[in-house]
Formats: C-alpha cells, sequence, structure tokens
C-alpha cells in the first residue's frame, strides 16, 4: 500500500497499548466502552440534534444543550478506545473500506459541528421555548443525525469487510 | 432443549439470518440494533439525566416529544433482537450472560414504565415536583440500560456453543 498506510500502521503498531490489546478481555472491555458511549452519544447529541429538527419545541435549545457533555464524554471515550483498537489490529482497519467510510462520516459530523459552533450557535442559544428554529440549524441538525448514524453503520459493517479474518469462516460479532 | 434448538437452526429465516451473504440480512440486523440501541438507552438515559437534575430548565412534560424516538428504538431493538435470536439460538440460550442481558433490559424497561405513568403522565408533571422515588428509579434506570450493553458486548466471548448442529 502507500507511504501514509504504512506510516500509520507502524505508529498504531508501535503504541503502548498495542500488547495489552493481545490480552483476553482489554478487546471486550474497550468495546463496551466503545458502546456506552454510543449511547450516550445518540442519547445527547441525537436528541439535541432532533430538537433542532423541530422536536420538544417547548424546550429551549440552551437548556438542552446542557446534556451535551454526557455525550462529549462518550466520544472521548469512544476516541481513546478506538484508537486503542487500531493499536490492536491496525490492518483490520486501516486497508478496510468500512473503517474508511467510518472516517468520512466522521469528518463530515466534526465539519457539521464547525458550522454549528461558528456559524449559528449564537442565535440558537438565545432562543425561547416554542421559538421556531432558523432554517440553516434545522439543517445541521439534520445533517448531524445523518452522519452519526452513518458512523454506527459503518462501525458495526467493519467485521464484514475485514481483510484478514481472526480464523477462516470465524468472525467476531 | 437441543430437538428444539437444531430445528429452529434449520428454519429458513435462521439459515437466512445466518448465512445469507446479503448486507441486508446479518449486518443490517446489527446495525439496526446498534441504532436502537442509542434511540431507546440514549435518549432514556438523557430524559434520566434530567429528572436526576441536570439541567433543570428543561420543563419535564416537553421531554414527552421524544418519547416515540424511545419507543422506535424498542420496535427496532425487538425485531432485530429476535431475528438474530433465531440466527444463533444455541448460542444465546445457553450463556447466562443472554439471561442477565434480558433481566436488566426488563428492569429498565419497567423503570421506564414507571417513570412514563407516574412522572409523565402523572398530576405533578406541569408543577415542577417529582414523585418521590423518580431519582431512584432514573438512576436505576442508568445502572440497568449501561450494564446491559456491557452484557451484551459479552456475548460475543461468554458463549459456550454457538450451534447445536453440525
Amino acid at each position: 500500500m502507500n507511504e501514509f498506510t504504512e506510516a500509520a500502521r507502524l505508529f498504531f503498531l508501535g503504541l503502548p497499548t498495542h500488547d495489552i490489546m493481545g490480552t483476553r478481555w482489554m478487546w471486550p472491555i474497550c468495546e463496551s466502552i466503545h458502546f456506552i458511549g454510543l449511547t450516550m452519544l445518540i442519547g445527547t447529541v441525537g436528541m439535541f440534534d432532533l430538537r433542532l429538527m423541530g422536536v420538544g419545541r417547548q424546550i429551549a435549545p440552551a437548556d438542552l444543550h446542557r446534556l451535551i457533555p454526557f455525550g462529549v464524554a462518550g466520544f472521548i471515550g469512544n476516541v481513546l478506545t478506538g484508537i486503542c483498537f487500531l493499536s490492536g489490529a491496525p490492518d483490520q482497519y486501516i486497508y478496510n473500506w468500512a473503517f474508511r467510510w467510518k472516517l468520512v462520516f466522521l469528518i463530515i459530523a466534526g465539519l457539521n459541528i464547525l458550522v454549528f459552533y461558528s456559524a449559528l450557535f449564537r442565535r440558537v442559544r438565545g432562543l425561547g421555548p416554542g421559538a421556531s428554529i432558523p432554517l440553516g440549524a434545522r439543517m445541521v441538525g439534520a445533517v448531524s443525525l445523518a452522519a452519526w448514524l452513518g458512523v454506527i453503520t459503518a462501525g458495526r459493517l467493519l467485521t464484514f469487510y475485514r481483510p484478514l479474518q481472526i480464523s477462516p469462516g470465524k468472525w467476531v460479532f | 432443549m437441543t430437538p428444539f434448538f437444531i430445528w429452529l437452526e434449520h428454519t429458513d429465516f435462521s439459515v437466512w439470518v445466518r448465512e445469507s451473504p446479503s448486507l441486508l440480512a446479518f449486518p443490517f440486523l446489527l446495525i439496526l440494533h446498534a441504532i436502537g440501541m442509542g434511540f431507546l438507552a440514549g435518549m432514556n438515559i438523557a430524559i434520566d439525566l434530567r429528572i436526576l437534575g441536570v439541567s433543570p430548565r428543561i420543563p419535564l412534560a416537553a421531554m414527552r416529544a421524544f418519547f416515540p424516538f424511545l419507543w422506535f428504538g424498542l420496535i427496532i431493538n425487538v425485531i432485530s433482537g429476535v431475528s438474530l435470536l433465531i440466527g444463533y439460538p444455541t448460542k444465546a440460550l445457553t450463556n447466562w450472560v443472554f439471561y442477565l442481558k434480558l433481566g436488566l433490559i426488563g428492569m429498565a424497561l419497567m423503570a421506564l414504565r414507571w417513570t412514563k405513568n407516574r412522572v409523565f403522565d402523572g398530576p405533578e408533571i406541569t408543577t415542577g415536583q417529582l414523585p418521590g422515588p423518580a431519582r431512584s428509579v432514573a438512576a436505576l434506570s442508568i445502572s440497568c440500560w449501561l450494564i446491559a450493553i456491557v452484557a451484551g458486548r459479552l456475548l460475543a466471548y461468554t458463549y459456550k456453543t454457538l450451534m447445536s448442529g453440525e
């Protein structure tokens, strides 16, 4: 493969978490944290996205936004455990098309967040209960929810696009 | 139970779930199960956090608007969960962790029912007063969902028998 993927492979193989990811329980422990993070993210950020799209109009967006730190905490856990997975078996990810799609959806979600906080948050924060949401913010909410569902979809497909199986014909799911 | 498992594993639907090369079979069921988890457990936890006192300015009554999304998550997870169970009945039903997961989900759903009936459909909803045990029920709900998620993940690592047949 090209230089970039090879450099990424060596980088993740060299991380100190590489060895412990090979022990019996580290993988399921990290997966558990990863799924809890996913749940916190959809529960709070997804709920805020729905509010932007017009659900729960009697809630001032700024008040619902106070739940978002729980989703951010979940996401930080996901990034850290995600790095652990990559360090444990980098080949399973960097040559995996589902993983590349997952990164694409993550980038879309990230750029969407930048648009929201740089251009729209100040206006949305000032809205009271019952106020209608500007069209731009509604679209940001829809893109955010769609992007996170895309991240989950691609993430769940990782297993089926692995370049190497753990053993022939035996998937771990 | 083994003859029942063998029969179930040979039904067309079970074979389709396990063996179809289509992404709409096994992979799609897993995707649905993860998304349903986010909507049901995640948004239930968000409602629990509000009951526990995070962001008290959110009017509780207005949070009713999110219940349809919890029901949506519940429905797709019952459908995807039962389908996955039909695909690999022996794998799940011979593993005590699976019963732990089901028990925890049952408790979380009972907590949700209590909260829906007593907090959201109760007379105090607009006064800002919570029924006495509301916070304890919310804490129980969060605990059950989080442990159920961990138990669900451990199913892939704790099963003893994948299939009763060959």
